[in-house]
């Protein structure tokens, strides 16, 4: 109990001091609240998890300290939110700490832009192992897919980085690529789509439906980019942010049942 | 007529049409009617299709030409050929460009900045337009024809070496086939990293397949020895393959449904032509050529009839069809991709190109009518096989 009432007047602390130090922050508090109320809604069908994640359910079952790295590209950096705080790792861990309060639970943010599958493969060693992960979120798929590498790299690529997780007996999970419309007439998605979701399923590894959620969110017009000013739209993707943390909380919730 | 070396074989017309539209339908992601195109049920695709006839038609319209006309104009007509095929390339490439520098500037989500630079050449025209020209800059979908290009180009020496012994060409190009797949050679490409999605080194061997074949039949040769054992075996490799296809395609979308060999057998290479996708393309070829006979009625009848014109219009349908399926996934992504928008998109796309090779097909003709003097029906419907371009 002193551990969780320590750990809240922390994060009042912090919160406080953001709030006070930034005024701009206070409207984004404002905005995320309103935000927070209608749940970034998704079909019940997206959320639909059928693989487990026994490691990190022993963990939490015994209310041991959780590390997750969340390893990927720049929509793992977040960047374009503003900054980590507002990135989907960070998203992720509030809501995590939220569905598992009495486990202190970090998630570590080791996005960096730009790499392809191998690349992020070649990383492992020294940017997830280290931090003694019991959970991997992968992130990956978008650089391949934009730079046009062979699908088959991309699915030994993907085949090396699950199986150098899974011998080490930490859990993994994948998160798919990010969905836009105009970008998807350009660079073609699907092969690498249907490719990752392949070697997942061979590897009985959990695919986040990123794409596709995304995909339904601009179909139903829920984050409209276009229609905003340029100063609003780093706004509108910490919700983006948002909503993806809090999904894949959920859907992490529902594997390490 | 009654010669079988002379007489235009429809068959390569009508097949070569269907996997245009197949190539069309294809290149629209996510499209419902590609669950039941080459690419959903067999381990080989449209692409397959166009190279092997495009070198069968190859051998028997330069062949020809070798014998009327002499080595000098035989490698002349060859390259012209090549030729139209690069301003066709470039053609699509300058679509290219306009589709993804509007994309580039008008795109406004910040989410995208850092990684889907879709627009990065951009930032070096001048050598990302050097590359092009050079058939080195290969964007999505504009693979195919520079592999085509590059065939023509060699195809001269392909030409001379079996006009000598077939087996001076089948040799070297069975052996740098296997090289590849052993080895697993391939082609640098610009940018820095990529490669020839069709690795020509691989696929070559397709085209030079394809085009001894069409130098048999100028022999005289028409058809495929043993038929007693190799139709059965082409037969039961082709079901085999169709099954083991369908019940992945099936999988894909139901996934209770299990996918057979997947584990084992997936993923099959196209980049280098794995030889799970050419033995059982062989196997339809073989199972085709001895059932359905050049005369068959169904290429005459009048359904088969824009499918044909298609296929003998190959080099402007197919471009067109390019250009069709990004326009089309454009108004899918805008749209909305709902089932019927989608069958809409396809038909019109169908109807367009079916539009297209009829009209090229009626300016041809008359064309080709003498002039002053009207009442005498032009030759070209019963004239030679043309490689699907005009002359």
């Amino acid at each position: 109990m002193t551990r969780r009432w320590y750990l809240r007047v922390a994060a009042l602390a912090v919160a406080s001091f953001h709030l006070g130090l930034l005024p701009a922050r206070t409207e984004q508090a404002r905005a995320e609240q309103a935000h927070a109320e209608h749940d970034c809604e998704v079909p019940p069908e997206m959320m639909q998890v059928s693989v487990k994640l026994p490691h990190l359910a022993a963990r939490l079952k015994a209310r041991e300290p959780v590390n997750i790295v969340a390893i990927g590209g720049a929509s793992t950096t977040g960047t374009a939110a503003g900054s980590p705080e507002l990135a989907y790792p960070h998203r992720l861990q509030l809501a995590l700490a939220k569905f598992f309060p009495d486990v202190p639970i970090t998630v570590v943010n080791k996005g960096v832009p730009r790499q392809s599958t191998r690349q992020m493969v070649g990383r492992f060693a020294t940017d997830v192992i280290p931090e003694d992960p019991i959970l991997v979120v992968w992130e990956t798929g978008i650089s391949d897919a934009v730079r046009g590498i062979e699908v088959e790299d991309f699915t030994s690529g993907l085949q090396a980085g699950i199986d150098e997780i899974k011998n080490r007996g930490i859990d993994i999970l994948l998160m798919d690529m990010q969905f836009s419309r105009s970008t998807a007439t350009v660079i073609d998605f699907e092969r690498y789509l249907t490719a990752l979701h392949r070697v997942a399923e061979l590897n009985e590894v959990y695919v986040f439906p990123r794409y596709e959620m995304m995909r339904y969110w601009s179909e139903q017009n829920m984050f409209n980019f276009d229609e905003v000013a340029a100063e609003e739209r780093a706004r509108l993707a910490a919700r983006v942010y948002d909503c993806i943390g809090r999904k894949l909380a959920q859907a992490i919730r529902l594997a390490a049942q | 007529m009654s010669d079988p070396s002379t007489s235009r074989d429809l068959r390569l017309d009508f097949f070569r049409g269907v996997a245009l539209i197949f190539i069309f339908i294809d290149h629209i992601p996510e499209n419902i009617l590609s669950y039941f195109t080459l690419e959903a049920l067999g381990f080989f695709d449209a692409a397959e299709v166009f190279i092997f006839i495009s070198g069968f038609t190859a051998a028997l319209v330069y062949g020809r030409r070798l014998v009327e006309k002499g080595a000098l104009y035989a490698t002349a007509q060859v390259l012209r050929r090549a030729w139209q095929l690069y301003v066709a390339h470039v053609f699509l490439f300058m679509i290219f460009i306009a589709e993804v520098s509007y994309t580039a500037t008008t795109f406004k989500n910040p989410m995208y900045n850092e990684e889907m630079r879709v627009a990065d050449f951009l930032d070096e025209p001048h050598i990302a337009v050097l590359q092009a020209l050079l058939l080195q800059f290969q964007p999505t979908f504009l693979d195919i024809l520079p592999l085509y290009i590059l065939m023509l180009v060699i195809f001269p020496v392909v030409l001379f070496g079996m006009q000598r012994h077939p087996l001076l060409v089948l040799l070297p190009s069975a052996a740098l086939y296997i090289v590849v797949q052993v080895l697993g050679l391939s082609v640098p490409a610009y940018p820095e990293g990529h490669v020839w999605y069709f690795n020509p080194l691989a696929w070559q061997f397709l085209f030079v397949t394809g085009a001894l074949l069409g130098h048999a039949r100028i022999r005289g040769r028409t058809s495929l020895p043993w038929p007693g054992v190799i139709f059965p075996a082409a037969l039961v490799i082709f079901v085999a393959a169709f099954l083991i296809k369908l019940s992945w395609t099936i999988h894909g979308v139901w996934e209770a449904f299990p996918g057979l060999l997947l584990k084992q057998l997936w993923p099959i290479n196209k980049s280098n032509l794995s030889p799970l996708r050419l033995v059982p393309f062989y196997a339809l070829v073989v199972l085709v050529a001895m059932r359905v006979p050049p005369e068959a009625r169904f290429l005459r009848s009048a359904g088969a009839r824009p499918l044909v014109l298609c296929g003998q219009q190959s080099l402007e349908i197919f471009c067109l069809g390019i250009i069709l399926s990004a326009l089309g996934h454009f108004i899918l992504t805008e749209y909305g991709s709902a089932v019927p928008l989608q069958l809409a998109v396809n038909v019109a796309g169908v109807a367009v190109m079916f539009l297209t090779a009829r009209m090229i097909a009626w300016y041809k003709t008359v064309d080709r009518m003498p002039a002053l003097r009207p009442g005498i029906r032009p030759a070209a419907a019963s004239g030679r096989p043309s490689d699907g371009v005009a002359k």
